[in-house]
């Protein structure tokens, strides 16, 4: 197209004015210029590889690519073509990226290919950018949202595939590191129909599982198209919602895939990734070994300070000299007992005066005291003596009239008014009833002068 | 220091009984402590040491697969 642009416009002008200023040139400056202007185009063609000459010993490799209507020659140096590592052969469609050049011996035009991928992956790419570019602009790939991976993790999560080598890398490296961590495993298909899902599956199911605090996401080396299912947005978008950080550690791909950029920390295999989560044995061991001496030493200097400073303390004079600390109170001491000494016999003889005092003044009150109560006695005493007397005189008239009254009552008084009893024969019991007696028993019969022997005739019911 | 309330150190996950030691050994460095507290922090510091020891020297990686089934690297 820059081609094109170079000639000047207008076909009239241009003609007259090339065959007028400029002279003719020679075929090979002219191929020259050719070469020139079309080593200017650099670009990315797509088509189907038709012949193909890959032969040991060339320093390039010479291949056309063709679509319906056009051909175009194509060469690759050598180590170029070595690089890109494709098993170039007819019928397949690539993506060149090169530019023009001129061959001028054969006066032949040809691309002159960089390098060279297979078109279907090429495709693939540019639909993996848009999805990167919009995740992107979504802010799921920001800095701010990585996560920092925790330093002890308590348990670790895997997602991978239960075969090949990635999930023994891991374990062997966990096993060697961190043996402390349990690891827990989510064993999922990882390439191919139904991938995604499982993956997303194992992702959520690891997460979900209690103590976990880091995910692994891992995958063996592969191809572009291999890797694809890592570039899924539903992977993208379950990782962004885990709960605990993931780190990805997903084949030796150059470029990164998008789980890559959306996890909290990529790592590029399996085992780096499994490095990444856990620290080393060997660092741990040496922590814990630093941390022994440091106690040891912290405390014994700890120990040792105090006993210096006990030492300062016990060289200090009031525990060297026991005297220096009492002296002064001994002193003091001495002072009051002489003060005392001094204050004694004055005390006492104010104290006799006082005593002898208060004798006199007792002497003196102790008659008055006792008068008022000995008039009082002598009136107690004649009351005493008269309440007795009447009391007295009381009880022996009463005693008058209880006499007469027992007279009255006794059965001599009645018999002295003409009354009987009637006794059996001893005289011991009293005969009550006509049934205590038969005829020709011998009774007495007690009369107020004497007694009467009876003998019984007969014994009648009175009727 | 409340004895009774902090956690047994066999208890403490490896990083909690790690992080408590290195506490103890920069509060007892900083020599501002009672000496009874001293002991006693000693002391934890002594049996946090032992269990972190313990955990990292028995430890047997423990593997649990939730979902598929592990095979050995050579089926591969």
């Amino acid at each position: 197209m820059s081609l094109v642009r170079t000639v000047p416009p207008g076909p009239g002008w241009g003609a007259k004015s090339l065959s007028d200023a400029v002279p003719a040139l020679s075929v090979s400056d002219a191929m020259r210029l050719a070469k020139r202007a079309l080593e200017q185009l650099s670009l990315r063609v797509v088509g189907e590889v038709s012949e193909c000459t890959v032969k040991p010993g060339y320093k390039a490799v010479y291949f056309t690519v063709r679509d319906e209507y056009a051909v175009l020659p194509c060469l690759m140096w050598r180590d170029a073509f070595d690089a890109c590592g494709l098993d170039l052969r007819p019928g397949m469609l690539v993506e060149a990226s090169g530019s023009f050049t001129a061959y001028a011996p054969k006066g032949r035009m040809q691309f002159q290919v960089r390098s060279l991928n297979p078109a279907g992956e090429g495709v693939l790419r540019l639909q993996v950018a848009a999805l990167a570019r919009r995740l992107e602009a979504e802010g799921l790939m920001a800095t701010e949202r990585k996560r920092p991976l925790p330093a002890f993790p308590r348990k670790i999560g895997l997602v991978t595939s239960p075969r090949g080598k990635a999930v023994h890398d891991v374990i062997r490296t966990l096993c060697r590191r961190y043996p402390v961590a349990e690891l827990v495993i989510a064993g999922v298909q990882v390439e191919g129909e139904g991938s995604v899902a499982a993956i997303v599956r194992g992702l959520q199911t690891v997460a979900d599982h209690p103590g976990v605090d880091v995910v692994i996401l891992g995958r063996g080396g592969g191809s572009y198209e291999d890797l694809m299912p890592f570039n899924a947005e539903e992977i993208a978008r379950a990782i962004a919602a885990c709960p605990v950080p993931v780190v990805t550690g997903i084949g030796h791909e150059p470029d990164d895939s998008i789980a890559d950029m959306v996890a909290d920390y990529r790592a590029s295999t399996p085992t780096a990734a499994a490095e990444s989560v856990a620290p080393a044995r060997d660092e741990i061991a040496e922590r814990l070994d630093a941390a022994a001496r440091l106690l040891g030493r912290a405390l014994a200097h700890s120990v040792r300070e105090r006993a210096h400073h006990l030492r300062l303390l016990a060289q200090r004079p009031v525990f060297r000299d026991t005297a220096c600390l009492l002296s002064a109170r001994m002193q003091s001491l001495d002072f009051t007992a002489e003060a005392l000494n001094r204050a004694l016999p004055e005390s006492l003889r104010l104290s006799q005066d006082a005593l002898a005092r208060m004798r006199d003044a007792m002497g003196r009150s102790a008659s008055h005291l006792l008068d008022p109560h000995a008039a009082r006695v002598d009136a107690s005493r004649t009351r005493l003596s008269a309440g007795g007397m009447r009391f007295l005189e009381r009880g022996e008239r009463s005693w008058d009239l209880c006499a007469a009254r027992l007279e009255d009552l006794s059965p001599l008084g009645i018999l002295q008014r003409g009354y009987a009893v009637c006794y059996d024969e001893t005289g011991s019991r009293v005969v009550r009833s006509i049934e205590d007696v038969r005829s020709g028993d011998r009774v007495r019969v007690r009369l107020a002068s004497g007694s009467l022997g009876c003998l019984v005739e007969d014994a009648r019911t009175e009727s | 220091m409340t004895e009774e309330l902090t956690p047994v150190p066999e208890d403490l996950s490896f990083g909690a009984a790690l992080a408590e030691l290195e506490q103890i050994v920069k509060a007892l460095e900083g020599g501002q402590l009672e000496l009874e507290d001293s002991l006693a922090r000693y002391e934890r510091g002594v049996s946090l040491l032992r269990a972190c020891r313990a955990k990292l020297g028995d430890a047997q990686q423990r593997v649990t697969m939730l979902i598929g089934e592990l095979e050995d690297e050579e089926s591969e």
